[in-house]
C-alpha cells in the first residue's frame, strides 16, 4: 500500500532569511509489534525505519524512527529559507515499502 | 503598614516562594516519576555506546512535552537546542519504560537544531532528549510524562 506523505511549509512562502518550519506527515500505521489484535495474536511490527529529507540535492536530515513513534507520524524540522528549491522526502518501512514525495519551497 | 510597603513585601514573599518551588523541582531531577535508569542505560549503550553517566544535563536543550498525556499513543514532543546549528550532529530521544526505549534518532546537517514529532509512551516515565554535538558531547534534558492509557499495547 503506498504511503501518503504530506509536506507543508509554515509559513507557506517565507521571506529570504526567515525560519521556515517543514512539517512532514506520513499516513502510516507505525505498528510497534507489541500490540495484539482481537484474537490475541501479535500484530507484526511495521514502522518507518528511515526517512531522509533532501533539500536541493543535499541531505539535511536523516530521521530514524522506531516503533516508539506514533501512528500517522509528524516529523517537523526548522530551517532557514535561504533560497527557493525542491524538498524531497524518501522513506523505507519494515514491510519493504519505500517511496518518495517532493514539494517546492517558494520564497515571498 | 501602608499599602505600598505591604505590596512590596508580599511581592517579595511570592517571588521567594516561586524561586524555592523551582529550586525544589530542580532538586527533584534526580528522581523523576517512573524512572528506570537501568533500562535506559542498556538502551543508551546499544544506541550510542555510552551510558547514563556520560550524559550531561544541560540547559541548552529544551524539551517540550506535556506533563500529563491522556493517551500514550500520541504524545507531541518538541526538542530544541540553543546551540549553533553546525555544532549539533544528532538528536536522540528515549523513554525509560518503553519496550523499545529508543524512540528516534535524527541526524541533522544544515538545518536548525530542532525536531518535533509525536511519540508513543507505554507508561508513566521520563522522556529523555539527548543532543549529540560534533565534539562528542551528549547533552540531556528529561521530563516525566504521566500517562493514563499506555500507547504500546
Amino acid at each position: 500500500m503506498p504511503v501518503q506523505i504530506l509536506i507543508r511549509f509554515n509559513p507557506a512562502k517565507p521571506k529570504a532569511g526567515d525560519d521556515v518550519r517543514v512539517q512532514i506527515v506520513a499516513q502510516h500505521p507505525m505498528e510497534p509489534g507489541t500490540r495484539k489484535d482481537a484474537n490475541g495474536k501479535t500484530i507484526p511490527a511495521n514502522y518507518i525505519t528511515e526517512l531522509n529529507v533532501i533539500f536541493d540535492g543535499q541531505t539535511v536530515a536523516q530521521i530514524r524512527p522506531t516503533g516508539g513513534t506514533s501512528a500517522n507520524p509528524l516529523f517537523a524540522l526548522k530551517m532557514k529559507a535561504v533560497k527557493a528549491g525542491q524538498l524531497k522526502v524518501t522513506y523505507k518501512d519494515l514491510a519493504g515499502d519505500s517511496g518518495e514525495k517532493t514539494a517546492d519551497l517558494a520564497l515571498a | 503598614m501602608d499599602r505600598r510597603s505591604f505590596l512590596k513585601t508580599s511581592a517579595g514573599a511570592v517571588a521567594g516562594a516561586v524561586l524555592s518551588s523551582s529550586l525544589a523541582a530542580a532538586l527533584a531531577q534526580g528522581g523523576l516519576e517512573g524512572e528506570d535508569v537501568a533500562k535506559l542505560d542498556a538502551a543508551l549503550q546499544k544506541a550510542l555506546g555510552k551510558g547514563y553517566k556520560d550524559l550531561e544535563p544541560s540547559k541548552d536543550v529544551k524539551l517540550v512535552a506535556p506533563t500529563i498525556a491522556e493517551s500514550g499513543a500520541n504524545v507531541p514532543v518538541e526538542i530544541e537546542a540553543a546551540l549553533p546549528a553546525e555544532e549539533v550532529k544528532a538528536i536522540h530521544c528515549f523513554c525509560d519504560k518503553n519496550p523499545t526505549p529508543l524512540l528516534f534518532s535524527v541526524f541533522l546537517s544544515g538545518v536548525a537544531p530542532y525536531y518535533a514529532t509525536r511519540i508513543r509512551i507505554a507508561e508513566t516515565a521520563p522522556v529523555r532528549a539527548v543532543v549529540e554535538t560534533k565534539d562528542g558531547k551528549l547533552l540531556l534534558a528529561s521530563q516525566s510524562v504521566r500517562v493514563t492509557v499506555g500507547g504500546c499495547g
